[in-house]
């Protein structure tokens, strides 16, 4: 919650008296300021003294979020965006690799759901640091960490050791203990995450690859994906794996992807 | 006041007729397939709810190319709207290459059909690999991609400045693009209740200070539905929404069951008839408000085959809201076009 009063150093218009105009009307942070009807506030500005400052101070408020707003992109400049940063990893493995068409995508975040000892974390390629995560807070702060790597590495434009994947090893470990009965808490921090991941993902051109357990479906029988209803809408492509134990085949099979119809091979 | 001012009080503004000509020339109605069952006119807002994964997205890539399509070209008729499409992603997951390929195959079709060359279209279905022979417009599929315009929001407050900002950026977006009348007809957001864990747990953790507004769920979604209210004055928009549900759906999904309590229904009493919905409602009445089309997709139990590949799973489209006794059948086939099967009653 960022307060008004950090601002006025840059901009001398959020002097003291725009600040008590601001906290009459309830509002004493910028979230305040999003929450707020503007045009109300600026008719509320004309009935004061000095009605001029205070509009121009609202109109260099909308400028300062305006900056920290994405710009708008069109369909040309989003094609572009993705034959020049988002290359297709390999997965090491040629089936899924011609399931996938190329393999895992950067900017994308892929999930690989299976049953114990079905090989999944067999999957994982080589040339990896590893970070020991035992909670969901400590893998907020691991997380952060590495946006704000890779922030100060693209501003010094440092290339050599680009992260091109990062792979979550059992992210239900993760967030199972979390998720209990209907409270919000658990499902929040699941949903914050998942946007944490999709967004290191895109931002930086890396491929995210996470993996998940499966659970009993109750009454059909058959097994689901664990993590609940609201973690299907995250990942951008859903893997499934199976082994049959008797002659050992892998089969895998997709969920859900972005831009190829589910299939039940 | 005197009686020439009474006088003047009475007589009509217009009549009846070019009132009626104004308004249908302003906001008129357009019918987006395969949302095409009610035509929808500007200020219309569509909620579209299902679970995951219901080809939501699909649907709303279908309708976007019809809106950014022109209505012709170089003499082939393509049946589009020629406006703009602002696409709010809140999911972050979109594929800019699934609307590529889509609006490419639109445009083949439309080329194939205008040429008379109906029946290669035919050979197509069956021989996927020549399709590249033909060239489509590159100058066309330019110009309908530059419609298209898209935007992301990690979290509420991304979105709540984004829409605060949106009303400047639009105007100054619309006077760049070329002068031939694209105004914005179309507002997507895709899934409406990305956000709603953790705008909850921020309400609960508010502070309760007096005279001001918490960051709670209720006052973000009444926050969007106002701005997007501002939107709609200016500029003449439908708004469609997806929506994933996000708990576990109860209501039994068995087709023959729903046939026989809908027969019992008619001789008993037709109001009575399943005005639940189907899904457990989530969003603030702020928002179910605004909405004025409801649409429920859910997973048809049987696969249908075609041409001997794989099994594809089909999804049934009820209209909620106003509530059509219809129910759509349809599949998302392998060139990613979503293909209308049949009309279930």
């Amino acid at each position: 919650m960022a307060p008004l009063k950090h601002l006025e150093m840059e901009n001398s218009i959020i002097d003291a008296c725009f600040r008590d105009f601001c906290a009459s009307h309830g509002i004493l942070t910028v979230e305040d300021f999003l929450l707020h009807d503007l045009y109300e506030l600026a008719a509320f500005a004309e009935r004061e003294a000095n009605a001029d400052r205070l509009k121009e101070g609202i109109t260099v408020m909308l400028s300062l979020i305006e900056v920290k707003c994405r710009p708008l992109l069109n369909g040309m400049e989003l094609l572009e965006d993705l034959q020049r940063n988002k290359h297709t990893l390999s997965s090491g493995d040629n089936g899924a690799d011609s399931l996938l068409q190329g393999g895992l995508r950067e900017g994308q975040l892929t999930e690989l759901v299976g049953p114990s000892s079905s090989g999944k974390t067999q999957r994982v390629l080589s040339r990896i640091s590893c970070h020991t995560v035992y909670d969901i807070y400590t893998m907020f702060d691991t997380l952060q960490g590495l946006e704000v790597a890779l922030r100060s590495q693209v501003q010094m434009n440092v290339n050599e050791y680009r992260l091109r994947l990062l792979v979550v090893d059992s992210i239900s470990s993760l967030i199972t203990p979390i998720l209990g009965g209907s409270g919000s808490q658990g499902r929040a921090l699941m949903v914050a995450l998942g946007y944490l991941l999709k967004k290191l993902a895109h931002e930086h051109n890396i491929a995210v690859l996470v993996t998940n357990h499966t659970v009993g479906a109750g009454e059909s029988g058959k097994t689901k994906p664990a993590l609940g209803e609201t973690w299907k809408s995250i990942p951008h492509v859903r893997l499934m794996l199976s082994r049959d134990h008797r002659n050992s085949n892998c089969t895998i099979s997709i969920l859900k992807h972005t831009s190829m119809v589910r299939t039940l091979s | 006041m005197g009686e020439h001012e009474a006088r003047g009080w009475i007589r009509s503004d217009e009549t009846a007729k070019q009132m009626l000509s104004r308004v249908l020339g302003d906001r008129a109605f357009l019918l987006l397939p395969p949302l095409h069952r009610v035509p929808l006119r500007a200020g219309n807002v569509v909620e579209i709810t299902g679970s995951s994964p219901t080809a939501k997205t699909q649907i709303l890539i279908q309708a976007a190319i019809t809106c950014i399509l022109p209505k012709t070209w170089n003499g082939v008729h393509y049946g589009g709207l020629e406006k703009l499409v602002l696409f709010l992603d809140l999911d972050c997951r979109f594929d800019v290459l699934r609307l590529s390929d889509m609006l490419k195959n639109r445009l083949l079709e439309a080329y194939r059909i205008g040429n008379g060359a109906w029946w290669q279209l035919e050979e197509s279905n069956v021989k996927t690999q020549d399709k590249s022979k033909i060239v489509y417009d590159e100058e066309l599929y330019v110009s309908c991609m530059k419609r298209f315009l898209y935007l992301r929001c990690y979290d509420s407050l991304e979105l709540l400045s984004t829409l605060k900002v949106l009303f400047y950026t639009l105007h100054y977006r619309i006077r760049l693009q070329e002068a031939c009348g694209s105004q914005v007809g179309v507002l997507m957001i895709d899934s409406i209740g990305a956000f709603h864990w953790t705008d909850r747990l921020s309400s609960s953790l508010a502070l309760d200070k007096n005279n001001r507004k918490s960051l709670s769920l209720t006052n973000v979604v009444e926050t969007i539905v106002q701005e997007m209210k501002k939107l709609m004055q200016v500029h003449s928009l439908v708004v469609i929404a997806t929506k994933a549900t996000i708990y576990e759906e109860k209501y039994p999904t068995n087709e023959n069951n729903r046939n026989i309590s809908s027969h019992s229904d008619l001789f008993g009493n037709p109001s009575s008839k399943a005005q639940q919905p189907p899904f457990r409602e989530f969003m603030p009445s702020s928002w179910q408000a605004f909405v004025t089309h409801k649409i429920f997709i859910r997973k048809s139990d049987d696969h249908h085959k075609s041409l001997g590949q794989q099994n594809l799973s089909a999804y049934l489209l009820e209209w909620l809201q106003p509530q059509l006794s219809s129910i759509d059948r349809f599949i998302v086939d392998d060139v990613s076009k979503l293909s209308h099967l049949q009309v279930l009653l």
